[in-house]
Order: structure tokens, then sequence, then C-alpha cells
């Protein structure tokens, strides 16, 4: 790849990055939004996070690809993080969970 | 001043750890991606400080050379969709911060600073400005630390640590402590649900799939909650 198309590929990449992070933020700051739609906004942590916890869980494989001490793991961290609802610990929890797992299995 | 400044950013310190340190072998396979990028390496170095997102960096690195760059940049566009519902959900958040904190606070907007930003929205301006900008700041080093020393010494980090199963379980626990309500509830359900179906979508679109189902669900379960409560209120009256 010549320097040239790689740096088009950067700042392309960059642009549309930052645009997607702070378009809305800069666009709507100042401005109110019709209730419903703050109300959908407030919505956009628990839905992305719950979304996003899936994909980096399976991949692009489906429910198939994960393992039995992953499945366990997911359920450990959950456990914790509602009980303690402090992530050191959540995390700490299920990865612990799985390398035991791994260990004995 | 000083005795208030500290625990917010202690606070951000200790929240954004266990966030950061699965970042570290992240970071080692982009620094190993750009040892082998048909990118010249200086300028995929470069993505790190100027789009600063892991998935997005991979992709544009190890694509390059093998896709033409449109099929490139069209992957970096579904991949970054969801940072267009981060912008929106924080607008409220950064309604009340200054200009400057507008415009630079978004560039470090990865997915682990939204998730932390969105428990601290409620914080006072100043607060909330300072819990996100040393959350951010954290990962933003500890990121750069990582992607420079990969292309250095490659991945050191045991696979059998299992790190690079840590940001799903943490992704886990942070889409259950965002639910304090039934709709939060159902948005997380209804999202992971729907993004586990779409799973197999290119480019991982199905985290956006499953996230605006998920936001659609739990907004009309709200309006109907607040449909039946003012029915009930007329009823009453």
């Amino acid at each position: 790849m010549s320097t040239g198309s790689a740096l088009v590929l950067l700042f392309a990449g960059a642009i549309t990055t930052y645009a997607a992070r702070a378009g809305l933020i800069v666009a709507l700051a100042d401005r109110s939004l019709p209730p419903v739609v703050e109300r959908a906004l407030a919505h956009v942590g628990p839905a992305v996070l719950a979304a996003l916890a899936v994909s980096l869980a399976v991949g692009g494989e489906g429910i198939d690809s994960l393992s039995g001490p992953e499945a366990a793991a997911i359920v450990a961290a959950g456990l914790v993080a509602v009980r303690t609802r402090n992530l050191i610990w959540t995390f700490v929890g299920g990865l612990g969970v799985l390398l035991l797992l791994e260990a004995l299995v | 001043m000083a005795s208030s400044r500290l625990p917010i950013a202690r606070d951000a310190v200790v929240d954004v750890t266990p966030l950061a340190v699965p970042a570290v072998p992240f970071g080692f396979v982009v620094g190993v991606a750009i040892t082998e990028s048909a990118m010249p390496a200086w300028i995929a170095w470069l993505t790190s400080p100027l789009v600063f997102a892991g998935a997005a960096q991979l992709t544009m690195i190890t694509l390059a050379g093998t896709a033409s760059l449109w099929a490139i940049f069209s992957a970096v566009l579904v991949i970054n969709a969801r940072h267009v519902m981060y912008s929106a959900s924080m607008s409220r958040p950064f309604g009340a911060q200054p200009t400057w904190m507008r415009w630079l606070g978004p560039h470090v907007m990865v997915d682990q600073v939204f998730a932390l930003a969105d428990r601290a929205r409620d914080r006072e301006p100043t607060e909330f400005r300072r819990y996100y900008l040393t959350a951010a700041g954290v990962l933003f080093v500890v990121w750069h630390v990582a992607v420079t020393a990969g292309t250095f010494t490659g991945d050191v980090i045991p696979a059998g640590w299992r790190l690079d199963f840590a940001p799903a379980l943490l992704f886990v626990g942070m889409a259950l402590l965002a639910v304090d309500r039934a709709p939060a509830a159902v948005a997380v359900v209804v999202g992971g649900g729907v993004s586990l179906l779409t799973s197999g979508l290119r480019d991982r679109l199905g985290i956006v799939v499953g996230a605006v189902a998920g936001i659609v669900a739990a907004t009309a379960l709200e309006q109907w909650q607040r449909g039946r409560r003012a029915t009930d209120r007329e009823t009453v009256a």
C-alpha cells in the first residue's frame, strides 16, 4: 500500500470515527429534544452494553462457540456485578471462575 | 477544592482499572498487526492517537493492502455506528460542559469510557468532566503503551491468562449495572438477545441491530407504562 493511500485511509478513518462520536454531542448539546427521544436515549447504555457483551462473548459464530467454562464465567461475572456493584470484583470473579474451570476441565 | 478533586479522580482510576487491564493484550495484538501490515508502520501507529478505537484500528491495519480502500472504509463505518448512539445519549451530560469539552471529550469516547460516563451522567458537570477525562486519560495512556510495546516485543501476554475474554465479562457486568428499572432490564434482555441472534452478520453489525432493538423495546415499554399510569390517575380522579 502506498504512503498516499495509507494516509487517505488514516484520515478518513480518523474523521469518520470522530464525527460518529462528536457529531450529535455538538449538534444536540444546546437543544432540548422531544421527551420520548430523551427517554429513548437513556436506554442506549444498557442496550448497547448488552449487545456488545454478547458480541464480545460469542464473536461471529453464535452461542455454539461459547465453551462451558466461558458460559459459567459469564454467569459468575453477572452475579458478582449485581451483588457487589463493583467492576474490579466482577473482573476477578469472572476471570477467576474461567481460569479455575479451564484448569480443572 | 483540592480535597474534592482527588476522590473523583480516584473513583475514576478505580473504576477504569479493570477495564484498562484487558485493553493491554488487545493493544499488543494491534501492535503486532502494525508490524505485519501493508500500511507503512508509522501511519498504522498513528491510528492509535488519531482514531483511538481498537476494533476500527485493527480493521484498518489488517485489511490494508488486502481490500479496496472503500471496502475498508465501509467496514470502519459499520464498526463505528454504535458511537453515533453513544453521542446522542451523551448529548445531555455534555450539554452542561464547556465548548472545548464538547469538542475534545468525544475523541476519547471508546466503549469503556462511554460505559463509565453513562453511570456518571447525573454527576455535577465539573465532577462529570473530571471523572470522564481521568478515566479516558488512563485508557489513552495504557492503550498507547501497549500498542507501542506490541510493535517491539510481539504479543507477550500468555493466551492462558484468558484476558481476551475479560472484556466480555466486564461488559456483561456493566450492562447489568446499568439496570435500574424494568425498561432498562428489557433493553438488556432484548439488546443482548437480538445481538446473539444476529451475531453472524458481517462486521459485527449485530451489535447495532441488537442495540436498536433493545432501545426500541425499552422505550415502548416505558411509553406503555406512562400511558397506563395516566389512565389510572384519570380513573381515580
